[in-house]
């Protein structure tokens, strides 16, 4: 909360940030070792405990097949966690470097990297990954590539603008006159200026790859049986809405809590680094 | 005129683009395995049907010819018949698009409806259980899966209490409202957490601005300034939004249209894609670029007209 | 797909109210919920189910089958019979019948569309017809084909949808060079002898029926059919969605209902699920060539197969997949397909033996393999998971691929894929069909599969060119129980759904 800090609350991290961050690394835990916490093998069938509803042995009930519910939703912290990562750790390092070349050098570079922004923003980015993951296959190393095609513009839009801004600064043109080298200029000096707001947007970014992950899941496309995930568990739950309601309900509040821990790091992230600069 | 130049020169900045996209698109459709009329003919297809309905598509023609054929076309305004409704894309585009633009519409309505007040209380009452209260709400709206929200809306307002129509599109105005009201809202959530946290942001800043200070010294009556300065604000950082996520919303709609049954642009292309209707893919990819390049300049027109600083 | 029936899959639905009615009741809309929209209302020159279903209420064939689909009943003839050399059928026309535009139907009008139908340039369907040689009459009244070799399955070629009666003077004054321009023309406002006809059209959202007022059949009550004023198809593509409107009371009826919601709907009171016996059959189609992408293939070794289908539990598999609602098959033809045989499964469960048969095998230690499945659909998901787990049981580790239909087909029709799911419903009512597909190689490599068999093939040729059964054998369409047959809005019956896994 910048608003209300005094200058000495700057050492006290933000709310946001540490409930954010309690939730990340909880998720993270989980994700790393959900056979400690899973009371069933997310997998097994039990043809004698169809679609029970939430008790004592199976906390969030079980499915259509007899599987735990709740086993699931800690299995697939493995798969979404991974998700958040893998999908944008691509379009981060790439588009940053992109954005950094592009926003440095200007000119041509700048007005065809203007088109192609231009091209991706105006198609839905959903269709155009449902599109290329059609092309690819289905599974999540394909949803991986078919979100980078994309997912890097946006970051290589933040960056490409930040280093204008930094370009014009003092401290380029003293490198400038020293004699070093355009890309040790760009990596060395302006890029760490630079990078803030892209890392902010990355941490927005997981939260909608999650949410990314588990619609394609949903549709069928992401995460390939029997691997839980939670949009895949939702699907799995949706001809029971009305008589088995758990089964899309507790991996529907999974993705909520997790965007949350991501949104809210975001915002905090967000505050050290404005007050920092 | 200055303002006529930039419309302008804004158009013509959409014609590379849109070259670029149909490039882009006509590789990538032609790229996905199968090809229309084994789509159609499904799993019992002989192979001699096959080729005969490719050929007469003119899809054993060599893909340059193909794209020439196209762009000849659609220069003159034809974007050619759907391979498997069998009716001319522009139809199809007329009385599908009209259906999306309302929907997202009225989504971007009720995300107002519900961002300028809690934006307002929260601004008001900084650092208060009430702002925490907002604030929480807006990372839980930004968080929350389309579909998901979608299912449970229609499990609960429309299946159980029965207040909404389950889905569908109905005859005539009012029952379209009707019918698109939980799809909307269902796709307004994010889109109204965005705006809220934009909102208070302003809102604040309006606040702490020393103008208002010095209006409240003069004796004007702080609430009223206050209200003048945030609708402003909520009509600024509206409009700004609406354009900068037309893409999501649009993407939503492609979601939400599935769930709720709508038989809107969003569900069309999906279908299209996997009927490997050529046609009616290029097609709409040209119009909703068309629809996002203009939500683009309107946006940009509008926020200068309300705010003459953007304007240079 | 090129199936017919709304069965099994589907099992229809209607609210209570609408099903009790007596059949004196009259008047009123019915609105049904259908997963996809119609693409092209013409008999001869549409290719996907989601038409035929339409088609079958605006258009009318020759002949009928009955009820229970193991018969034919009179529709536009009344009579027919076949020559004792077996090359020359003869069919009486129906008095008094007339189109939805007034005209009367006349011997030119069967004969210009029994020649349209059977033009090899038109559509994919004229091979029902490949037998016949020509088609005149002799009178007004009469209809004479003559045929270039005895056909078994000529009466129920009557009776399919691309056989149905159009008026020719009509169809020929639409604007268009070719038969195909004129057709999409026409196929805008269809004009058919059937109990309803098109009123409007919005496409992807609603289609309108309204009754055919020059219709020829009359009701139980003596008054002209249909019973109905009219027909609303509302297009509900989300399985949910649609049942959420259903129970809503916001339509009357809907279709491709998951067996996940039989049991619920059963139980509600606002709802009629009956279930009725169809033709469907589930499978998993195994492709046997030697080699696949340049490696071997386990999957060619017939021990393998064998042991797949021991250990494939299809008990199990019926009731995690159908909730009890299918039974497993007996050979690959549903039960209620005419001439099916066998009683009980052919590869009953037997966990030992598939493991024996293993051990026997090329592939003592197990493989990896795969199956295609269509994204989202949750009955492809259910076999494929439970079968997963199953296979394990024998060291078969089964990867599961979803992808959208046109992928599978097109791996599908390669001859690329390693295993898939499969289903099937007979467009006629005879076993010609489903083997020429499951098992006679040319067709299309027996599914694909790449599966020959030599005596297979020539037995089934000698087959197709012989009567088993002199009377002609009992032929129908399975399929022709559509919700929407004028009056009688429920006539469905108990059925089992058939099971069948693996083909060997």
């Amino acid at each position: 909360m910048s608003d209300t800090a005094a200058p000495r609350a700057r050492m006290i991290l933000p709310r946001p940030l540490i409930i954010g961050g309690a939730i990340l690394l909880a998720s993270v835990v989980v994700g790393l070792f959900p056979a400690l916490f899973a009371p069933f093998d997310p997998n097994a069938f039990d043809y004698g405990a169809l679609l029970q509803a939430p008790s004592w042995a199976h906390p969030m009930g079980t499915d259509n097949f007899g599987r735990d519910v709740l086993s699931r939703v800690i299995h697939a912290y493995t798969i979404d966690m991974q998700i958040a990562v893998f999908a944008t750790i691509v379009p981060f390092v790439f588009g940053t470097i992109i954005g950094a070349l592009v926003g440095y050098a200007g000119g041509w570079a700048e007005a065809l990297f203007g088109r192609i922004v231009d091209a991706v923003i105006t198609f839905p980015f959903l269709v155009l990954v449902i599109a290329i993951v059609s092309v690819l296959g289905p599974g999540l190393v394909n949803m991986y590539i078919a979100v980078g095609v994309v997912g890097w513009v946006f970051y290589a839009r933040i960056i490409a603008a930040e280093i204008k801004v930094q370009k014009r600064l003092d401290y380029a043109d003293a490198g400038r006159a020293m004699g070093y080298t355009h890309l040790r200029i760009i990596f060395r000096h302006l890029l760490p200026n630079a990078i803030t707001p892209a890392i902010v947007y990355w941490m927005t970014d997981m939260a909608l790859a999650i949410l990314l992950g588990s619609s394609l899941g949903y549709l069928g496309l992401g995460a390939q049986p029997p691997a839980a995930e939670w949009g895949v568990q939702i699907a799995d739950g949706k001809n029971f809405m009305a008589t088995a309601w758990w089964i899309s309900v507790f991996p529907g509040l999974a993705i909520v809590l997790t965007g949350l821990g991501f949104s809210l790091t975001g915002d905090g992230l967000a505050e050290v680094l404005r007050t920092k600069r | 005129m200055q303002l006529a130049s930039f419309i302008a020169r804004r158009i013509l900045q959409l014609i590379p683009t849109l070259l670029f996209i149909l490039i882009v698109v006509f590789a990538l459709v032609r790229l996905l395995p199968g090809d229309p009329a084994s789509a159609m003919l499904g799993d019992r297809a002989l192979d001699a049907d096959v080729e005969r309905i490719n050929r007469e598509l003119g899809l054993d023609r060599p893909l340059p010819v193909q794209f020439a054929v196209f762009a000849r076309s659609v220069a003159t305004g034809d974007l050619g018949d759907s391979i498997t409704l069998k009716l001319p894309v522009t139809e199809l585009i007329a009385t599908r698009l009209p259906i999306t633009i309302l929907l997202t519409l009225m989504a971007a309505l009720i995300a107002v409806v519900f961002a300028v007040p809690l934006a307002f209380v929260a601004a008001t009452r900084r650092g208060r259980m009430a702002d925490s209260a907002v604030r929480g709400a807006f990372q839980v709206g930004l968080s929350m899966p389309v579909f998901y929200l979608g299912l449970i809306l229609l499990t609960v307002f429309g299946a159980r209490l029965r207040w909404f129509p389950v889905g569908g599109y109905g005859d005539g105005f009012l029952e379209h409202l009707h019918h698109l009201f939980l799809p909307a809202l269902t796709l307004a959530l994010s889109l109204s957490a965005i705006l809220m946290r934009n909102l208070r942001a302003a809102i604040i800043e309006v606040i702490d601005a020393e103008y208002v200070q010095f209006a409240r010294a003069k004796g004007l009556r702080p609430r009223l300034v206050l209200l003048r300065h945030v609708l402003r604000n909520a009509l600024i950082s509206t409009v700004a939004l609406f354009g900068l996520s037309i893409g999501t919303l649009l993407s939503g709609a492609v979601i939400t249209e599935t769930v709720f049954a709508i038989p809107g642009a969003g569900r069309l292309m999906v279908d299209s894609i996997y009927a490997r209707d050529y046609p009616v893919v290029q097609g709409l990819t040209i119009a909703l670029a068309v629809l996002v390049s203009l939500t683009f300049l309107l946006t940009d027109l509008v926020q200068a007209w309300l705010d003459p600083r953007v304007a240079r | 797909m090129k199936t017919l029936s709304i069965a099994a899959l589907t099992a229809a639905l209607f609210l209570g109210g609408l099903t009790d009615a007596s059949a004196q009741d009259r008047g009123g809309v019915m609105t049904y919920g259908r997963y996809t929209d119609s693409l092209f209302l013409d008999p001869v020159l549409n290719d996907a189910n989601v038409d035929i279903w339409i088609l079958t209420n605006i258009y009318e064939t020759l002949l009928n089958p009955t009820d229970d689909g193991l018969g034919l009943e009179p529709g536009l003839a009344t009579e027919w019979a076949l020559n004792e050399a077996g090359d020359t059928v003869t069919l009486k026309l129906r008095d008094g019948v007339r189109f939805s535009d007034g005209t009367a139907m006349t011997a030119e009008d069967v004969i210009w569309s029994l020649d349209r139908a059977r033009n090899p340039d038109n559509g994919i369907w004229n091979f029902v017809l490949a037998s016949v040689d020509s088609v005149s009459a002799p009178d007004p009244q009469t209809i004479e084909l003559k045929l270039k070799y005895p056909d078994p399955t000529i009466f129920s070629a009557l009776s399919v949808f691309n056989t149905a009666i159009m008026p020719k003077a009509a169809f020929e004054a639409m604007v268009g060079a070719t038969d195909a321009e004129k057709a999409q023309e026409f196929a805008k406002k269809p004009i058919g002898t059937g109990p309803f006809m098109l009123d409007s059209w919005e496409r992807g959202a609603t289609m309108k029926l309204v009754k055919n007022p020059n219709y020829w059949d009359n009701g139980a009550d003596g008054q002209p059919l249909p019973y109905l004023d009219g027909l609303t198809f509302e297009i509900i593509p989300d399985d949910a969605t649609r049942i959420l409107k259903l129970q809503a009371g916001d339509i009357d009826g809907a279709e491709f209902i998951p067996f996940a919601r039989v049991a619920e709907l059963q139980a509600d009171p606002n709802v009629k699920m009956e279930l009725f016996p169809g033709t469907r059959v589930w499978d998993v189609i195994i492709n046997v060539r030697p080699e696949l992408d340049g490696r071997p293939n386990p999957l060619s070794d017939e021990k393998v197969r064998q042991a797949m289908n021991y250990a494939a539990n299809k008990e199990a598999l019926v009731q995690v997949v159908t909730y009890g609602v299918g039974t497993p098959l007996s050979s690959f033809m549903s039960t209620t397909t005419p001439m099916h045989s066998g009683d009980g499964p052919l590869f009953p469960h037997d966990l030992d033996k598939a493991k024996a048969l293993m051990a026997e095998s090329g592939y003592p230690d197990g493989f990896k393999t795969s199956i295609l499945t269509i994204a989202g659909n949750q009955d492809d998901l259910g076999i494929s998971t439970a079968l997963q787990q199953m296979w394990a049981a024998i060291g078969i580790e089964l990867e599961i691929k979803q992808v959208d239909n046109a992928s599978r087909t097109d791996q599908y029709r390669a001859g690329t894929f390693e295993m898939r799911t499969g289903g099937w419903t007979n467009d006629i009512a005879d076993a010609s069909q489903i083997t020429s597909y499951f098992a006679y190689s040319p067709t299309i490599d027996a599914l694909h599969s790449g599966w020959k068999n030599a005596e297979v093939d020539a037995l089934f040729e000698a087959s197709q060119k012989r009567w088993t059964r002199p009377s002609g054998r009992n032929s129908s369409r399975g399929s022709r129980k559509s919700s929407t047959r004028p009056g009688r809005p429920s006539r469905f019956m108990k059925r089992p759904i058939p099971w069948r896994l693996a083909r060997m």
